[in-house]
Formats: structure tokens, sequence, C-alpha cells
């Protein structure tokens, strides 16, 4: 595999240019990127839904199945409005080729994109705290060509953009929040469905420790109420969990394709707790037996029963 | 050609090639834009690569190209950019001292914009000495140790010395220092401050680097390149003319130059303006005889004299230039000096025969015997590492080894996926390898071992597993085990116990590195166990040589 080099030098001094004289205006209170509060529709207002989308024939294309899963849903137009900045949180963490079902599935990241531009989004962002190195968790999960070719904004994760906050958590207290993520009018998570040796599964909800900076290996000294704390921190607009591929073994970094079993899967809720539960049965879990899961209902974030939820399922 | 012209052009070649030369010392890191196409047909892991030719420097030094090829019998990759240097020096005089050299050009603007001496004590400070002969013992010494197996010429040569220093000790000063400024304005409550912050690192981050690395022990590399640089205040290019073995090996080859200073003795007036402003202490004025092996062909005495008295021309004659003045004890020192070092490397407890426990190769690194002879202790590979994890050494590689690089895990970590510091070696001391052949061989650097006092589950401190959370091979090297700890209560408590399984484990140390328990983590990795060695083994393996 040739490494690709598209962007010349002369194209990105000006993409620095250009970012630089776009952060000055900031600077002087015209702010794209940090100034809008944390101002957005509470996720849990109104009857949660889960809408689970299944590509089923061979050959789908990955874009139509998340459309249809947010038209299932009431369409992208529910929860992005004209003019908003959203933010998208995928969980690229590992520097690993896509096919390995350890980061989100670049396809789904690129539709969810699209849809976001399509409503009218005045601008996606693209953030995430990575574990292994920022650039190359970009170029080797495919994240970064989706930005370049959407044109979302890829965040590196800069030390200036961590920022000591207030989670008002059972168990966390104060902690270095990756500023993107919360300073946006619509936050959108977008896990990938993976075991975990200590949290069973790591899916929607855990997805928010790639949202923090710090000491994030001490947080496993109490996983499950740490995600949950986590979770009620960012309390995104709406969850997508990447099901198409998901890691069955080895998790959560993996690193051979036997370790990946294809789902075909979307799940797409604006209950995390309800996300996360309709996916652990992906995995044979029950969800009431996972710690985070049971925590999360138990806190008030969502509710893992199915009878309480809008309940849909699209094929493709 | 006249001699304003030269001199115009020989600042433009200068310029040319210290902005060449720090622009590729710059790009020695991944960018922040890096990306791959990706396709679902990837068949392994695929490598990422800088996409500037970054050792170009590296292989125009004929010193490194002849170190090289006499101490690891290897041509390295490249060396012919070297070998036309010295064909063209051997026509031309030290054309690279003059016009390409970027340490040189330091000196050079160090030694101009603020004059060491005035008048008449700079006259005298630029006769020849017989300080000069020192470069040559120098070169001496590390062509004969080369010769017997000890390389050491990565220590002295101009372009390492200077690619080590800025990368690891002057851009890294900068780098961290504004990372400071750039942190309390993040941390600040003032809007306007944090956005400052945030336009100031995405302009400096390209430059000094994405995680603003550190390395142990810079400050000592750092230092020795100030006292270098201040010597320019007891001569003009003190460096240059009295300690750069390359130098010297340029001076030897300028035997046949065509290109030679004529003098006019007629037309001198002893003004001696010409001495005055010679760089290299080569003896223009035109009662001397010019010293063609120190000449720099700065061309400044040509531009000096008033009366045209000097001259630089092409002269085609089979008259040789008079052979370098080394002196008998310059040659002596350097062959007795040259003959000992690698005598008293051995010197050096057993080094030698045990390997330190922290001397961690990176991935690709040949045996220990050919990585030291090979390895130029430029710090390219440290500077492109994107964890960190490269570092000098000081004693753990024995004396031989000082400044070369290993891995250290409280640093940063060898990331699985990642070859980069095997695709910039300039002499191959670290082989290019593939991410594929890194890990379906797999190449270890090392294995990791629990110490259960300190891990956090083993000693009834409460769940962990960070380690297996991390460890990136499949199947994990390491792995738990349900079992009963003491609890803190001296009650039996069960916990998810970390194992390692040494078959699997590759020795990467991102488990060290990210492992809860600070400053001495409880899983840490020793060079046990390294692929490129035979002996340096723990398990019985099937070959056994």
């Amino acid at each position: 595999m040739k490494p690709n080099h598209p962007i010349t030098r002369r194209q990105s001094l000006k993409k620095i240019a250009r970012i630089s004289a776009s952060l000055a205006g900031a600077a002087l209170g015209v702010s794209p990127l940090l100034s809008h509060s944390l101002a957005r529709a509470s996720s849990t207002a109104g009857k949660g839904f889960v809408v689970e989308g299944i590509g089923s024939k061979e050959g789908y294309k990955i874009k139509e199945l998340t459309r249809k899963v947010f038209d299932a849903a009431g369409g992208i137009g529910k929860f992005v409005s004209k003019g908003d900045v959203v933010v998208i949180k995928p969980n690229i963490s590992w520097a690993r080729r896509p096919e390995l079902a350890a980061t989100t599935n670049p396809e789904v990241v690129e539709a969810v994109i699209e849809l976001c531009l399509d409503a009218g989004a005045k601008k996606v962002r693209i953030a995430d705290h990575t574990i292994h190195d920022a650039r190359r968790c970009f170029a080797l999960t495919g994240v970064g060509l989706v930005a370049k070719r959407t044109g979302a904004d890829l965040v590196f994760p800069r030390s200036s953009l961590m920022k000591r906050m207030k989670l008002h958590g059972h168990r966390l207290d104060v902690w270095p929040v990756f500023v993107p993520l919360v300073e946006a009018d619509k936050v959108i998570s977008l896990p990938v469905a993976k075991v975990h040796g200590l949290s069973t599964l790591t899916l929607g909800m855990k997805n928010w420790i790639g949202g923090v900076g710090g000491r994030r290996s001490a947080l496993h000294q109490d996983i499950h109420q740490s995600i949950v704390d986590l979770a009620q921190f960012f309390n995104p607009t709406i969850t997508l969990i990447d099901a198409t591929r998901i890691m069955i073994t080895n998790g959560p970094s993996g690193g051979s394709p036997s370790d990946v079993a294809v789902k075909n899967t979307l799940i797409l809720s604006n209950d995390q707790v309800a996300a996360d539960a309709k996916a652990a049965g992906l995995f044979g879990y029950d969800p009431g037996k996972i710690g985070f899961i049971r925590l999360g209902q138990k806190w008030g974030l969502g509710t893992y029963e199915s009878q309480k939820l809008i309940q849909q399922r699209v094929m493709l | 050609m006249r001699a304003r012209q030269l001199v115009w052009i020989r600042r433009i070649s200068q310029t040319f090639f210290l902005g060449l030369f720090l622009f590729l010392l710059v790009e020695s890191r991944l960018p922040e834009d890096a990306y791959l196409q990706y396709s679902l047909v990837f068949s392994s892991d695929p490598d990422l690569r800088l996409s500037h030719p970054v050792t170009f420097f590296f292989q125009l030094d004929p010193l490194i190209w002849l170190s090289s090829l006499l101490s690891g019998h290897r041509l390295i990759h490249g060396f012919w950019w070297a070998l036309g240097l010295l064909l063209a020096t051997l026509f031309l005089g030290r054309i690279f001292c003059g016009f390409i050299c970027p340490l040189g050009t330091v000196h050079h603007i160090i030694s101009w914009v603020k004059p060491s001496l005035k008048g008449n004590r700079m006259i005298e400070a630029n006769q020849k000495t017989p300080g000069h002969r020192i470069k040559y013992l120098l070169l001496i010494m590390l062509l004969v140790g080369a010769v017997l197996g000890l390389n050491l010429a990565g220590l002295i040569d101009p372009i390492s010395l200077f690619f080590r220093s800025m990368a690891l000790a002057i851009l890294p000063a900068i780098g961290t220092g504004l990372k400071e400024l750039f942190d309390v304005m993040a941390a600040s409550d003032i809007k306007v401050l944090n956005h400052m912050s945030y336009a100031g690192e995405i302009l400096v981050s390209p430059v000094f680097g994405y995680g603003y690395p550190a390395y142990k022990t810079a400050w000592f590399i750092g230092l020795i390149f100030l006292v270098i640089l201040f010597l320019n205040r007891i001569r003009p290019r003190f460096w240059c003319r009295i300690l750069c073995p390359l130098g010297a090996l340029l001076g030897v080859f300028s035997r046949f130059s065509v290109l030679r200073l004529e003098k006019d003795q007629a037309k001198c007036t002893d003004c001696k303006l010409c001495s005055r402003r010679c760089q290299g202490a080569a003896s223009p004025m035109p009662s001397q005889n010019w010293e063609n092996a120190e000449c720099l062909l700065c061309f400044n005495c040509f531009d000096a004299c008033p009366e045209e008295a000097l001259s630089f021309r092409f002269r085609w004659s089979p008259k040789s230039n008079t052979w370098p003045d080394m002196g008998r004890r310059a040659v002596l020192g350097g062959l007795v000096v040259g003959i000992s070092l690698p005598l008293f490397a051995k010197l050096d407890g057993h080094a030698h025969h045990v390997s330190d426990p922290r001397l961690i190769r990176p991935p690709g690194a040949l045996p220990e015997k050919n990585f030291l002879q090979l390895c130029q202790r430029c710090g390219l590979c440290m500077k492109a590492c994107p964890t960190n994890a490269i570092n000098p050494t000081l004693a753990e590689a024995g004396m031989a080894g000082f400044w070369t690089p290993h891995l250290i895990m409280t640093q940063g970590y060898c990331e699985y996926t990642c070859t980069l510091c095997s695709s910039v070696c300039p002499t191959g001391a670290i082989s290019e390898i593939s991410a594929k052949e890194k890990i379906e061989r797999p190449i270890k650097i090392g294995v990791a071992y629990v110490d259960r006092g300190r891990c956090l589950p083993w000693s009834g401190n409460g769940p962990c597993i960070v380690c297996q959370e991390l460890c990136p091979t499949s199947p994990k090297a390491i792995y738990l085990r349900k079992e009963v700890v003491p609890g803190p209560d001296h009650a039996p408590m069960p916990a998810n116990v970390p194992y390692v399984d040494l078959k699997g484990c590759v020795g990467c140390g991102i488990c060290e590195n990210k492992c809860p328990v600070r400053g001495r983590p409880a899983i840490r990795v020793i060079a046990a166990g390294e692929s490129r060695s035979l002996e340096n083994q723990i398990l019985l393996t099937g070959s056994v040589s």
C-alpha cells in the first residue's frame, strides 16, 4: 500500500493560514468553534426510540441504510437543524484498518456527515481523543480521508482543547474534557460495537471515554460508573452504533479478521442506554447483566426495557 | 567571474541548503493530515511514510558513507550522492564547507553577525595554528576506529551533530516552552486567550511536533551544541577549522583541486584585508603559501582585496596541490587513539556481552554488533517516532552505544502498526520493515512482565485490566484469569488478574506506558526476547545456534 498525499505543501499552508485566520476572527469574538454553549435540546425529552437497520441483501449500500435508519426515526431534520454546528464522535482510538472493526466504519461516518450537511448543518466536526497517535489513527481508520472528501473538520486532539470541567457525576467530579465535543449545537455519538475485557462490551456510552483526557487509565478502577458519569455529561443528541462489523473476541483492539463478525446492522437511538442494550443483543448478552447499562437506567439516562421504547426495524 | 558575484552565489547557496536542511528537519515527522486511501480490501496494515527525502543530507555526507562502509561493510542507500561530492571535492576543493554544509553556514552566520575580534587581532586569529591539525587527528581516529569495528563518526560528524542537536534539543526546548505558554492560556477563563492558544498551537505544532516531544538527557546534547556555537567567539568558524572531521576528509580530497587561489605578489600592498576576512585561516595573503586543504572556498579574500592581487581561477595543470599539513603527531595520535578506542569500548562491564534490560532498540534494528557499526546517532528515528518513545541512551549501551536510540516506555511506546523509524534510518542500522512483517513475523523488541506487588488487581487494590485492554496483538499476549487474591480486609477477593504470554508478547510497551501505576509501572518491558538477538532470549526456541 503506497501512502497517498494528495495535499501539497502549498495547500496545507493555505489551509493553516485559513484556519488561523478564522481563529484570529474567533479571538475577536465571532468564534465558529467555541462560542456555542451547552444549550442543546435534551435528548431524553419525549419517548425514546430505537431503530435497527439491517442490510440483509448482498451488496447493500451503507449510505442508503444509514439514510433509511434516520428516515425511520423521523428524518435527520428532526435532530439537526439548519445552521447547526454538529460534532460527530466516532470511535477511532486505534490505528487500525477499518475491516478489523476496532474503529467506526468510515463509510458510516461519511454517510452521517453527508446527512448532516443535507440537513443544513453549518459545520460538521469529527472529534475523538484517540489512544494511539492521532495522526496515525486518522490515516489508518479512513476517517482522515472521509474528512477530506466531505469537507468536515477533523479536530486534532491538542492540549489546548482539553479543559477541566465539572462532570457532576456520581464518581467523577472534575476531569479534563475535549472541548469540541461539548461546544457544539448537536452531538452525534458514532461508536463501533466491540467486546471489552472489563466492561464486557464497548458501545455508545463507553464511547465517551474518548471524550476526555487526563489519567484515563484510572477510570477502569470503577469502569461502569465512570462510563455512566461520562455518558450523562456528554449527553449526545443521538447515538448511532455501527454494527456493520462487530468485534466478537480479543476486544477492544482486535487485530485479526477472525476477531470480527459481519452484522450489517446500524442501531439509532435518542436513548444511549437503549442503543447499548439493543447492541448487546447482537453479542447475545442480556443487557440487564451489563453493569453500565444497568447503572445507566438506575441513574435515569435511559432505559433498557424494550416495552418503554418505540421500536422499529428497517431492512434493506 | 567577479568576486562580488561569487560571494553572493555562495550566500544564496548557503541560505538554500540551510533552509533545505531545516525544512527536512521539520518534516522528519508525520504530518497532521497524513491519510491513506482506505479500502475494504486491505490485505494487511498499510505503512505510513514521510513524503520528503529526509535523509538527503546524510546521503550527501561522505564521512557517514565511509564510516558505515569501513565499519559495517555496507553501502548505505543513496551513497552515490556522497561519492559525487567526493569526486567534486577532488577537483574543486572544500566547496561543501563553503557552499552547502548547514552547520558551517550557522557558524559562518554567527561569526559574521558578531565578529569575535577586531582589526589586527582578527588577522592574528586567522593565521594557521597547529590546532588545525586536531581535525585530522579526529578523522584518522574515526576511520581507524571504524575499520576496527567501532563507529563513532556520528558523534562529531557535522550533519549528524547538527541534526541531533536541533531535533533533540533546540526544537523541543522552544516547542515545550511554547506549549507551557499555550497551556496557561488554554487553562485561563478568558475566552480570547483560549482562542489564541488554539490558534498558536495550530501554527506552531507542525514545526515543533504534535505531541511536543522531549528527549531524556537532551539538555546535554543541547549544551554541547551551544558550546560549539560559542567557540566562534574564540575564532571564526572554530569548529570548521579545528574540529570538523568531515572538513578534514574533504581537505584531504581537495588534492587535485583545479579551482585555485592565484596570488599576484606585485600588486599586494600588504593591507591584510584578505586575511582578516578569511573563514578558514587558509593563508590567503600573497606573502604566504595558500593552504588549499584549509580553504573553505568562501571567496571572501577575493572579494576583500582592493588591489585585485587575488583571484580564484581554474588551472588545469597536472601539478597537484600541497598535501594538507597534518603533522606527524596528529597522524600518530589519530592512529593510537583509533586503535585504542575499540579496546576501551570493551572496558565497560559486560556491556558487549550482556544486554542491559533497558536497551530496547527500535523495531527492525540489526543485531547489536551490526547496529552499533552503522548507527550514526543522528536522532532521525527519535524525531520521527510519533509517540516520543525513542530516546538517546547514555550508559545503557556502553561507550560504543552512547546516544544511540532506545525506547523508554514511560515516555512513549512502540505503536503496533507503525514502522516509521525503520523507514528513515539513513544507514540502515534499523532496517526498513513493513507493518505486515512487523506483525506477522513478529518483530519483537522485548517482552513485558507483571510486577505483582504493584499491580492493582494482583495486590488486591481493585480492578484494572488496562494492560490487557491495550495489548495490540491478536490473540492478546496479556490475558486475564479470574483468581482469588487477598483483599484489603484480609478477606479473599475474586479479581481478574493479568498474565503475560511470552510467546505472543512483542514488547511494544503500550501496557507499561498506560499503566495507571505511575512512576514505576506495574507492568514493564525488558529487552530480553528481542527477535534481533539469538542470545538475549528467555524461551527455548526451535532453532538454537
